[in-house]
């Protein structure tokens, strides 16, 4: 659950886009430099996934699934992932209902705001986790003016917050590109001539032609927000990242093979999401002609 | 099935000006052209027909109520793009479909009407296909049975025919023909094409530069443009320099030989003006033909072009024979003869050609008029 798995998944999104180019050039051969870039890469990410395995499920002598049975045996494993689930599942959903409408009305009505909005979706780019994590805690956090913490039901809230300006960054650039690929202001003419209300035509006709945006765009929020360690540390949730530091800490193989695990979960969604991509019709770009 | 009005329409963007002082009305199940170079403010007022752009000025009146200030998703109008605009998550059938599942329709009367349309339009074997899947022309005729599957009081087509092949186009030109006269919609074809215009149309507008240049039947605009815009921009015209000796008798002059044009009477008197004249009313003479009364043209055959059925002549005029005529100097005279019998002009041949003047057009001469304030 990490930047690189979700820029896995991005790729893997776009692949089945590229494979006719990739024919294209299977036919003139591949170049010997690809191959060594290739091989450089995956030895790179293989070989430490390599050796977390070897560290979680090896003795030395014998292979051995138990710190595996250990760690799903923790009740803190249990709480943690379902903790983070709902963060994650939750940060998503919002990040998606907020950002795609926006970005859709931004597109359609008011293109000159697009730097503006873009401009802001990069904050978190520039403003790390760290600082925001200060930043929240001396205005939300306990003994501030308007403390969320103490309160269990409003809580949550204060990560939902954090955490949907963290994925905003992704979700709207995914957004965005796909918005940018079909013809937006010609569908919606079209489907408002047919007497369709904005509303159904956002529903409708928009957002299933957009769907392999949002699609990707969801795995981005969703993977963030899942690896997301600085603010829930610093601001006291026990999230799973922040459980699988403190099991390295105490029980480095259980908390290896936990990190497999989560490993496991990434790649599901990756599978998924290409599943997915593969399966949605009609994702041919649709343009009108000059007006 | 609805009376469409355009009243004193105005459109600024920035401060170009798009359309200005539209005024028009169109019957009950007509088939209206609008007709014009780009830019010229066809598109525009097409859309703010259809809600897509509010006008700064005037009012869109259907079957007497003012539909100004309706929004697009609730004018009842079909409308036609460009480039399709299908939704490309759908299906032929649910693309034809969507208008009706909007308007609430029983599943069963949604169906009929589709697999009705899907017929009418010779679409049933496309049916479950996808618009990437189709043809351009296929996935035209999908735009249009969905525009028309709602029964629309107003269709607007805007240039629904510039993206697919030539042939299809005549296909499509006579399926939208007989379409609006079997369902008896009202409807505007918005086009840069002329021979789209002057085929499917009861009638044509030609716009210029935001404004209304010309109303007419086909036939009207072809025969009797009243501008010279109108006379250049539809089909081929020769331009003939005259000038008037009376306004008041029709008489002009050519090469010093007078000729009475019932066309130029009320043109100003000594003033430049123009012969407007199709190139095939143009009469090539055979040798030793007597000239009564009207003017001729000396020249030789510079080009041949095969049009099919006819075979057009580019001549250039011989020095001396006409006159100090400038503008059929800078452009040579288009003649059509029958194909047949063109090879009695070859390519180089000196002939004399019979200009009818007794049934032209004569306007005043735009490149003089250009320099008066209008």
């Amino acid at each position: 659950m990490n930047a690189e798995a979700a820029e896995e998944a991005l790729e893997a999104l776009t692949a089945s886009r590229l494979e006719a180019r990739r024919t294209a050039r299977r036919r003139s051969g591949t170049p010997p430099w690809t191959i060594v870039v290739l091989g450089l890469s995956a030895v790179y990410f293989l070989v430490p996934l390599y050796a977390t395995a070897v560290f979680a499920l090896s003795t030395g002598k014998a292979f051995s699934l138990q710190p595996l049975f250990d760690g799903f045996g923790d009740p803190g494993f249990q709480a943690s992932l379902q903790l983070s689930l709902t963060y994650s599942i939750v940060t998503t959903v919002l990040a998606l209902a907020v950002v795609a409408p926006t970005a859709y009305v931004v597109e359609l009505r008011y293109p000159q705001l697009r730097s503006t909005i873009e401009f802001l979706s990069v904050l978190p780019f520039v403003v790390p986790p760290i600082i925001m994590a200060v930043g929240l805690g001396e205005v939300y956090g306990i003994n501030s003016p308007i403390d969320l913490i103490a309160n269990d039901q409003l809580a949550p809230i204060l990560l939902y917050g954090g955490y949907f300006v963290l994925t905003l960054p992704f979700v709207f650039r995914a957004i965005d590109n796909a918005l940018r690929a079909v013809d937006v202001r010609v569908l919606t003419e079209a489907s408002s001539s047919l007497g369709a209300s904005p509303i159904r035509t956002f529903l409708q006709v928009i957002v299933p032609s957009i769907s392999l945006g949002l699609v990707s765009a969801a795995l981005l929020a969703f993977t963030t927000a899942m690896g997301e360690f600085t603010l829930a540390a610093l601001l006291g949730y026990p999230t799973f990242p922040v459980f699988l530091l403190n099991e390295n800490g105490y029980e480095p193989r259980i908390g290896s093979a936990l990190v497999l695990v989560s490993f496991l979960i990434t790649w599901a969604g990756v599978i998924a999401l290409a599943a997915i991509a593969r399966r949605t019709p009609g994702t041919q770009i649709v343009r009108g002609g000059p007006m | 099935m609805s009376r469409l009005e355009l009243v004193n329409i105005g459109k600024r963007f920035g401060d170009q000006t798009a359309v200005r002082d539209f005024s028009l009305t169109i019957d009950d199940g007509e088939l209206v052209s609008f007709l014009g170079p780009s830019g010229c403010g066809k598109t525009t007022t097409l859309r703010i027909t259809a809600g897509f752009e509010a006008p700064d000025t005037g009012a869109v009146v259907v079957d007497g109520r003012n539909i100004t200030d309706l929004p697009a998703n609730k004018r009842g109008m079909g409308m036609v793009f460009q480039g399709y605009a299908l939704f490309p998550n759908m299906t032929a059938r649910e693309n034809i479909e969507f208008g009706l599942a909007v308007r609430h329709r029983p599943n069963g009367e949604r169906q009929t009407k589709v697999a009705e349309l899907l017929e009418l339009f010779g679409l049933a074997h496309v049916g479950k296909s996808y618009p990437h899947q189709m043809s351009g022309g296929q996935q035209q005729r999908v735009a249009l049975a969905r525009a028309v599957a709602v029964q629309p009081g107003v269709l607007l087509l805007d240039e629904p025919l510039s993206a697919v092949d030539a042939k299809v186009r005549e296909e499509l030109r006579t399926e939208i023909r007989r379409m609006v006269t079997q369902l008896r919609i009202t409807t505007i074809l918005v086009t840069h094409d002329q021979s789209e215009a002057l085929s499917i149309s009861d009638r044509v507008v030609v716009m210029n530069r935001g404004a209304i240049e010309e109303v007419g039947t086909p036939g009207q605009i072809y025969a009797e443009p009243a501008s010279a815009f109108t006379a250049g921009f539809i089909g081929a015209m020769n331009e003939i320099a005259v000038r008037v000796v009376s306004g008041a008798q029709g008489v002009v002059e050519r090469g010093g030989k007078r000729v009475t044009a019932p066309g130029a009477v009320g043109l100003p008197e000594g003033g430049p003006a123009l012969l407007l004249v199709r190139p095939e009313l143009l009469e090539p003479l055979g040798d030793g033909a007597v000239l009564n009364g009207d003017l001729t043209v000396k020249g030789r055959v510079e080009v041949q072009t095969f049009l099919g059925a006819t075979t057009r002549l580019l001549i250039r005029e011989l020095p001396g024979s006409g006159g100090a005529a400038a503008s059929t100097a800078a452009r040579p005279l288009a003649v059509d003869v029958p194909s047949a019998s063109a090879g009695r002009w070859p390519t180089g041949s000196e002939l004399a050609v019979r200009i009818p003047v007794g049934s032209s057009r004569v306007i005043a001469d735009p490149s003089a008029r250009a320099a008066a304030p209008e």
